[in-house]
């Protein structure tokens, strides 16, 4: 097998504790207990399941705690198989890839109030938050979970319950509570959040509408599509000499489709600059936005980790 | 103009020369991982420095399935650093430009087939790094552009040893 660039973070399950029903939680490490890359209160990881799938869980441990990631995975019976597989499948010792963190609380905002709205298991991107903020006293905060009768993650927020920074609200009890008067007035430095079903994130859409978006942030249990460049489209690779007919996404590099479709392309610095990528193409528009190719090297070549397409084909001499 | 410079020091009265220092040292086991500073590190001699992830055999770096001969250890200016922070106001640290020993008083880009003594062992500079997209998915700041033709130097080992903060740094020529 031809070695790869390796493209996770590779990390051990080091725990799973039952937090809840059907919750477990799943402690990640790396093998020599070594620090975690870096992340902000409230960012989530793509972990990259063994059996293929990847999928998004937010943190719910805080940065200061560097040496762990903890997911919160609630079983979803009829959901695209995740957490079926890390509930089911996933034992402690088994190697997990993960990707860098994304997202999270920028602490750089000049926000002094966080509201944060949560339905059930999305209590987790804000657990987090509210253990650092509470931590660090860095911005005053108020935990709104919305929950049918039983409170997930109990026992991790048992001590901010106490403080009243969590607040519970059972619908089974009193209804769906009106997010509007939950969330208060606008202000710049207010930051409201949402994480839960899509119910409620439509509520809360409603009842943010005449806020700054910069001032509003909604986390969905199921992604939205990624927004993508309106001028980036898709195109066709076809290699000339393998035959093999490649996609790219829209905003998708020439580079990452090959190495999804298995092609070996040796790279080095992935910005256009070093020239271990080049390739020669046959056919097509190419647009190029390297630093090193020279006009008439262009006619012949390009580079995959920066290229694309002005046409919906391009045969590249693969 | 070219062709009549040749890398033979000059025939003059004026000793050329620099003499630099070890600030700082870092090493990580794998690919992503943050950077651990170390007082000290051991060079190996033909292989790498112990515990980090580009040491031949281990296999844990990012490039570790393009093996490289002279990317045994890795140098970064430390001036470089100050120049980041003064022409393009960002702040890199030493731990986040990736490479293992952050020296001052070094000129970097002069080494390339050069050897020069780093403490107490002997190294031979290789090539110039070329920064890679990688680093601003790690630091999350965009560094690529004004890293270019200063993003430090890849050596070989030929003696290993101790290598310390505060240690010098000579040329061997």
């Amino acid at each position: 097998m031809k070695a790869r660039p390796i493209t996770t973070v590779k990390t051990v399950v080091a725990g799973i504790e039952a937090a809840g029903t059907g919750i477990k939680l799943f402690t990640l490490t790396d093998p020599d207990r070594w620090e975690l890359p870096p992340f902000k209160p409230g960012a989530h990881i793509d972990l990259h399941l063994p059996n293929g799938l990847v999928r998004t869980y937010s943190l719910c441990n805080e940065p200061a705690d560097n040496t762990r990631y903890v997911i919160a995975v609630k079983r979803e019976a009829d959901g695209r198989g995740g957490s079926r597989a890390l509930h089911d499948d996933i034992r402690v010792g088994d190697v997990i890839g993960v990707s860098l963190p994304r997202g999270g609380l920028d602490p750089g905002a000049g926000i002094s109030r966080h509201v944060f709205i949560a339905g059930g298991i999305g209590v987790t991107p804000f657990l987090s938050m509210a253990r650092h903020l509470a931590r660090t006293g860095e911005a005053d905060f108020t935990l709104h979970l919305i929950v049918r009768e039983e409170v997930p993650l109990s026992a991790h927020l048992t001590s901010l319950m106490k403080e009243g920074r969590v607040v519970v609200h059972r619908t089974s009890r009193t209804g769906r509570p009106d997010l509007a008067p939950l969330i208060g007035a606008a202000g710049p430095d207010t930051m409201v959040a949402c994480c839960g079903p899509e119910g409620m994130t439509d509520d809360f859409e409603r009842a943010t509408a005449a806020w700054p978006a910069a001032n509003v942030h909604v986390e969905r249990f199921v992604a939205p599509p990624p927004v993508i460049d309106p001028d980036a489209k898709p195109f066709t690779l076809f290699l000339a000499r393998s035959g093999a007919e490649i996609q790219v996404r829209a905003g998708q590099t020439m580079l990452a489709a090959l190495q999804e479709g298995g092609v070996d392309v040796a790279t080095s610095c992935c910005g256009g600059i070093c020239g271990a990528c080049k390739v020669g193409w046959i056919e097509g528009k190419p647009v190029h936005r390297d630093r090193i190719l020279l006009p008439y090297e262009r006619e012949r070549y390009l580079m995959v980790c920066v290229a694309g397409s002005d046409a919906e084909r391009l045969v590249l001499d693969l | 103009m070219l062709d009549t410079i040749s890398a033979d020091s000059a025939q003059s009265a004026a000793r050329l020369g620099w003499t630099g220092v070890v600030r700082f040292l870092h090493l990580t086991p794998r690919a992503f991982l943050p950077m651990r500073a170390a007082e000290s590190i051991t060079l190996v001699a033909g292989r790498g420095i112990e515990g980090d992830r580009y040491m031949i055999g281990s296999e844990g770096g990012f490039y570790s399935h393009k093996p490289e001969e002279g990317r045994q250890v890795t140098l970064f200016e430390l001036e470089t650093l100050v120049a980041l922070k003064r022409d393009a106001g960002i702040a890199l640290g030493p731990e986040e430009h990736r490479r293992n020993v952050t020296v001052e008083g070094v000129p970097l880009n002069h080494l390339v087939g050069r050897r020069f003594w780093l403490g107490e062992t002997l190294l031979e500079a290789t090539r110039l790094s070329i920064p890679c997209r990688h680093i601003e998915e790690i630091t999350g700041k965009a560094i690529f552009d004004p890293l270019i033709n200063r993003s430090g130097l890849n050596c070989k080992i030929l003696q290993g040893g101790t290598v310390r903060v505060g240690d010098a740094v000579r040329n061997a020529a």
